[in-house]
């Protein structure tokens, strides 16, 4: 009865999310069918859609991992943004000050350069909390305005490419970019690097006693402190690698992507990031399905953009919505689960 | 001190207070429900509802105190789903706030291209005049800055003052601290802790619904895609700074809008210096402002937790 009962609210919630997709169809006056095609065609509908999706995958992913981690410990990270940034910064100076090495030496170095930027920028806020008992919530959000600032300064001083009017840096040497799997597609090797990031994540947090510290301290700071885990120190690591992950999507993405640093390279992957840990209930294959699944709403309502003329925001509209449901899925399905 | 001066000062002080007013009105409705327990990220939301709902309103009935009254509803709507969620259904605050932003950014730009349609010009309306007020305006420097403006600034300052007695002078005002602080203490207490934190939702939508208004019915004269542009989680940073303190919200926003009048004067002028330095000043300064608050425990205990009455 109690599996049922859950299978059955959320059963409801895709219901109710489908309901409100098609009164917004309904709403622009667009067809419905048409619409779901065109939303369907626009994922599966071509080799290079469906790439599209991966790519769009690899940032969600890597920034839902990091705040699944955190969130883990009890870090709840809202700076995966910011961080993201802190991470491209690096790796595009990196690639400059280090423009002679070979690609073997430069890829790893770029990856672990991405990794320590973006999780300095978050270990300050983990600190802070893990120290001080400042929430986390505020200073990481306060990051990720002073991090998107200074890529603003950079590309418009000491990295703006001469050559350019535009705010942006000058293309990467070729041994700081990331190889493209096939040259029709965008799809590049930013998707090992998340993948093996899962494995990695995983492992670590469901197979070491460091990640059996961290998950306790997220259940139970009190309860872990009596029995002598630390929860400043796990608090902090935790901290650290959730950044550090979302520091290593901006190194994908402009490794892999834009091959350069410019204002603008993540469209909020790392909020959104904070909705893929949610939905993929912290768990490194959990966000790796919610990552594809949001991935695959945003490039189909494209899809649906061209072709049956429903806004995009209609992605934002259901993300923001799916969310509430999952929220309120225990007061609103209260007969169907067991009292707890 | 020659007139000049005194001329390019009272200049930055009036569009420091013009581009404050949207952040004091949200910040203290943010304050308000901070100080009962409930942290909303979710303040751009309600700021986009209001910005958009009086948009509408006043775009086709042509009045502007109607579209202020739809402004104040739309800011309630997003508010009460907030309040909902975290008191009734004891949902992550943070959460909930992240969503709704994500739910009102798509569903005010869906909906306006629903009613408008892709144009190339703006649809716009008109925008409350400045009153003067006789006497109060003519004080030198100060008095064309806070008394020579339009509605929304009168409304912000009448609320800093109806907050700050509020919340010093009045019972209400324990209450809710205590709520905040000690939930648990306060329901023993016989308060209401549910009513009280609705309460405070409520509050928070009505000033953050005016905070929105004020941007599109006080400034700009028209709406458009994601107009806020992060006002509201700049009014979580003024909240922050100003130490959830009305006076100190009010100190707060009057800092970041003179740091954004400067920024876009600059900008007109043509100085090589990149506008971000600017946009970052806040801040930096807060964070700053929160390392140096560190060891004073300055949030309310219970941000954030949901009160459940039959637990410790």
């Amino acid at each position: 009865m109690k599996q049922s009962g859950n299978v059955l609210s959320f059963l409801g919630i895709a219901i109710l999310t489908l309901g409100i997709s098609i009164l917004l169809i309904l709403m622009v006056g667009s067809n419905v069918n048409q619409a779901f095609f065109s939303f369907l065609s626009g994922i599966f509908g071509s080799f290079y859609s469906v790439s599209e999706v991966l790519v769009k995958a690899i940032p969600l992913i890597l920034t839902g991992l990091g705040v699944a981690v955190g969130a883990r410990s009890g870090f709840i990270n809202i700076g995966a943004e910011g961080q993201l940034y802190m991470g491209a910064i690096a790796v595009t100076c990196m690639a400059f000050w280090l423009n002679d090495l070979p690609a073997i030496l430069m890829i790893p170095l770029v990856i672990l350069g991405g990794f320590v930027f973006g999780g300095v920028w978050s270990v300050i806020p983990g600190f802070l909390k893990a120290r001080f008992g400042i929430s986390e919530v505020i200073t990481t959000l306060m990051f990720n305005y002073i991090a998107i600032s200074i890529v603003g300064i950079l590309v418009r001083t000491i990295l703006k490419d001469p050559s350019s009017s535009l705010p942006m840096s000058a293309f990467l040497p070729d041994s700081a970019t990331l190889p493209v799997f096939m040259s029709t597609t965008r799809l590049h090797a930013g998707l090992l690097v998340a993948l093996i990031s899962v494995v990695l994540v995983w492992i670590l947090v469901w197979k070491t006693p460091i990640g059996y510290e961290m998950r306790a301290v997220g259940l139970n700071p009190r309860a872990s402190k009596c029995s002598g885990i630390s929860v400043y120190k796990n608090i902090v690591l935790s901290s650290l690698i959730s950044g550090g992950l979302a520091g290593i999507a901006g190194v994908c993405e402009v490794s892999g992507l834009h091959h350069k640093l410019l204002e603008g390279i993540s469209p909020g992957y790392g909020y959104i990031a904070i909705i893929v840990a949610l939905l993929g209930k912290n768990h490194p294959l959990g966000v790796v399905i919610s990552a594809l699944g949001i991935a695959a709403l945003q490039v189909g309502s494209l899809g649906m953009q061209r072709m049956a003329g429903v806004p995009t925001s209609i992605s934002s509209i259901i993300m923001g919505v799916v969310v509430l449901l999952i929220l309120a899925r225990k007061s609103l399905f209260r007969r169907l689960l067991p009292d707890e | 001190m020659d007139s000049g001066f005194i001329a390019l000062v009272t200049m930055y002080l009036i569009a420091s207070v013009r581009m404050a007013t949207p952040l004091i009105l949200a910040g203290l409705g943010e304050a308000i429900s901070e100080k009962a327990g409930i942290l909303n990220i979710g303040v751009e939301a309600i700021m986009l509802s209001g910005a958009f709902f009086s948009f509408i309103v006043a775009f086709f009935t042509g009045n502007l105190f109607l579209g202020l009254l739809a402004g104040i509803m739309g800011g309630i709507f997003v508010s009460m789903i907030h309040g909902v969620l975290s008191i009734h259904c004891k949902a992550n605050q943070t959460i909930a706030g992240l969503a709704l932003n994500f739910m009102m950014m798509g569903l005010t730009s869906f909906l306006f291209l629903i009613v408008f349609g892709q144009t190339t010009t703006l649809p716009s309306c008109s925008v409350f005049s400045e009153v003067k007020i006789p006497l109060l305006s003519s004080i030198p420097i100060i008095g064309s800055a806070l008394f020579n403006q339009n509605i929304f600034v009168y409304i912000a300052l009448i609320s800093i003052v109806l907050t700050a007695i509020f919340f010093y002078k009045t019972e209400w005002g324990i209450n809710l601290h205590a709520v905040g602080e000690h939930p648990q203490a306060a329901n023993s207490a016989g308060l209401n802790v549910f009513a009280i934190r609705y309460f405070a939702c409520f509050v928070n939508g009505v000033l953050g619904g005016l905070g929105g208004a004020s941007i599109t019915l006080g400034q700009l004269g028209f709406f458009m895609e994601n107009v806020t542009s992060g006002r509201g989680y700049i009014a979580l940073v003024v909240v922050i700074l100003g130490r959830r303190n009305p006076v100190g919200i009010f100190a707060a926003a009057m800092v970041i809008g003179f740091s954004q009048a400067l920024q876009y004067n600059l900008q007109t002028l043509g100085f090589p210096i990149p506008t971000q330095v600017f946009s970052m000043f806040p801040y930096v300064v807060a964070v700053i402002v929160l390392f140096l608050s560190i060891g004073k425990s300055i949030d309310p205990s219970a941000l954030g937790i949901p009160f459940e009455r039959n637990k410790r």
